[in-house]
């Protein structure tokens, strides 16, 4: 049986009159990747930003592994178990690549020989350590994020968007690692408008439009349903589906 | 807090707008010493330079630098650290390199060229203007989302400080003239930091006598120990109040 490691109780969040997320009820389990999907301004990066401690939750809570996150007083050391790469990656100007690898597992309280450095070589980032943030591409600052996400083990990793801007073999490389994260017992939370590029690491997809959850089904069952062998296909035929209005007795 | 001070302060050191604003005041003050043969002279030219410049300088520089980190704050506040830690950890940074830079662009040249009381004094309140905008501009920084509003609240309040505040009293004091107003509004003049700084200037300069009954009333007001007291006090407070708002404005901020 699937063991919950995040779950969000009635989570929702309102800017002024808007309400960005409401009642949102999920689980996310331990060995799995999970596809956050939806139109612009459905509602993902709020999910996100309130699993990570960004945003503040109007209502509902969320409960990290047995730990339920207070929104107002949020425990830093539930993060300990979090990889984050957001969708824009911003570092200190001036800093160096290498400097900043120090300064977030110094941050952590991390020694070297408790991170995973391996993507830096594999990334091409090696070559590069020295070079100010301020001079990186687009690309090569995301592969600095996926760097700092996947280097300090975590159990939960949130990826925004993660493959935009990476080129074809890195975007590969870091899913690769999402997915050998999954396989060694962490959650995957990735949400992307690519959906080909991801569809086939995923484990379920979750659902959102106007700030409510639609749907968060197993990857297999949307496609069984809809006849469907890729998402982009089954997904509008799955939407269709559940709008049909019901046969009444 | 102390972790990110320091990668801040390395962020900030190589900062080309710090190094700038050393050279800046560097340029300044050597050069107006260099033009002016009577130090003193020179020190009354650097004094309107500094009440002008500094404010301005910190308070925009802060607000834009918090503003172009804002997404690495954001992936900082994803770490196991408290967020009090983190503007704690950038405020003290951003205050340090303005104080470095200023030490170096108008402290260096201070004290070969005009040693003494009154430069130290013009030190010290050029360095308590620095943290009182630096905090204002933490504090503009965290409240308005847009950098552009930003910026611009920046301005309209530095405006606020250096022209409008002063032309307000000087028009309190010229419509009210017929009446002996000046004891109760002359002391207003302290609540504004950049007065309050411009005042302990002249005083330490001894420039008071020149500033008539004015003067007279800020000599008896801030002349004295208890006077000079409540002059520190007011500019703490001017550093502390928005400093608290920042914090406060932070912790519960939605990122």
């Amino acid at each position: 049986m699937a063991e919950p490691r995040v779950t969000c109780e009635g989570l929702g969040k309102r800017y002024g009159e808007l309400w960005a997320l409401r009642g949102a009820d999920l689980t996310f389990h331990k060995r799995e990747v999970v596809m956050l999907i939806g139109p612009n301004a459905s509602g993902k990066t709020t999910l996100i930003k309130c699993l990570l401690g960004l945003v503040h939750p109007t209502e509902g809570r969320i409960i990290v592994e047995d730990t339920v996150i207070d929104a107002r007083a949020p425990q830093p050391d539930y993060r300990n178990s979090i990889g984050y790469m957001p969708q824009i990656s911003q570092f200190p100007p001036s800093l160096t690549i290498a400097q900043l690898f120090a300064m977030m597992a110094d941050v952590r309280g991390l020694a070297p020989d408790q991170l995973d450095d391996r993507l830096i070589a594999e990334l091409g980032l090696d070559r590069q350590l020295d070079k100010r943030l301020s001079t990186l591409s687009g690309g090569t600052r995301q592969k600095v994020s996926a760097v700092l996400a996947f280097r300090t083990h975590p159990t939960i990793l949130v990826m925004d968007e993660p493959t935009a801007g990476l080129d074809p073999v890195s975007a590969a490389r870091v899913l690769k690692e999402a997915g050998a994260l999954r396989d060694g017992g962490g959650t995957v939370l990735i949400t992307s408008h690519l959906m080909e590029e991801v569809e086939a690491l995923a484990d379920r997809v979750a659902y959102l439009e106007d700030g409510a959850l639609r749907f968060l089904l197993p990857m297999n069952d949307i496609l069984e349903r809809t006849g469907a062998t890729r998402l982009a296909q089954g997904l509008p035929r799955l939407l269709e589906q559940m709008n049909e209005p019901r046969p009444t007795h | 807090m102390g972790k990110v001070f320091k990668y801040t302060l390395i962020d900030l050191a190589r900062n080309r707008f710090v190094l700038g604003y050393a050279l800046l005041m560097l340029a300044l003050s050597q050069g107006l010493f260099l033009l002016e043969d009577d130090p003193m002279k020179a020190m009354l030219s650097l004094v309107q330079v500094v009440l002008a410049l500094v404010p301005l300088i910190a308070l925009v520089f802060t607000v834009v630098y918090l503003y172009d980190i804002q997404e690495f704050t954001q992936l900082l506040a994803v770490q196991p650290i408290a967020r009090q830690s983190i503007l704690g950890g950038q405020l003290l940074a951003l205050a340090t390199a303005l104080l470095v830079a200023q030490g170096f662009g108008l402290g260096l040249p201070l004290l070969v060229h005009a040693p003494g009381p009154s430069a130290l004094m013009l030190s010290l309140s050029g360095s308590a203007l620095v943290l009182v905008f630096a905090a204002l501009g933490a504090l503009i920084a965290l409240r308005q989302r847009e950098k552009a509003r930003g910026v611009g609240m920046a301005l309209v309040l530095w405006l606020g400080f250096v022209l409008v505040y002063d032309a307000m009293l000087m028009w309190l004091m010229f419509t009210t003239s017929d009446y002996p107003v000046e004891p109760f509004v002359v002391p207003l003049a302290a609540l504004n930091p950049i007065d309050l700084a411009r005042i302990l200037v002249m005083l330490e300069i001894d420039l008071a006598a020149m500033m008539g009954y004015s003067g007279a009333v800020y000599k008896s007001f801030f002349g004295s120990a208890a006077g000079m007291a409540m002059a520190g006090a007011i500019l703490i407070s001017w550093v502390l109040m928005p400093t608290w708002g920042a914090f406060r404005v932070f912790r519960k901020k939605d990122l």
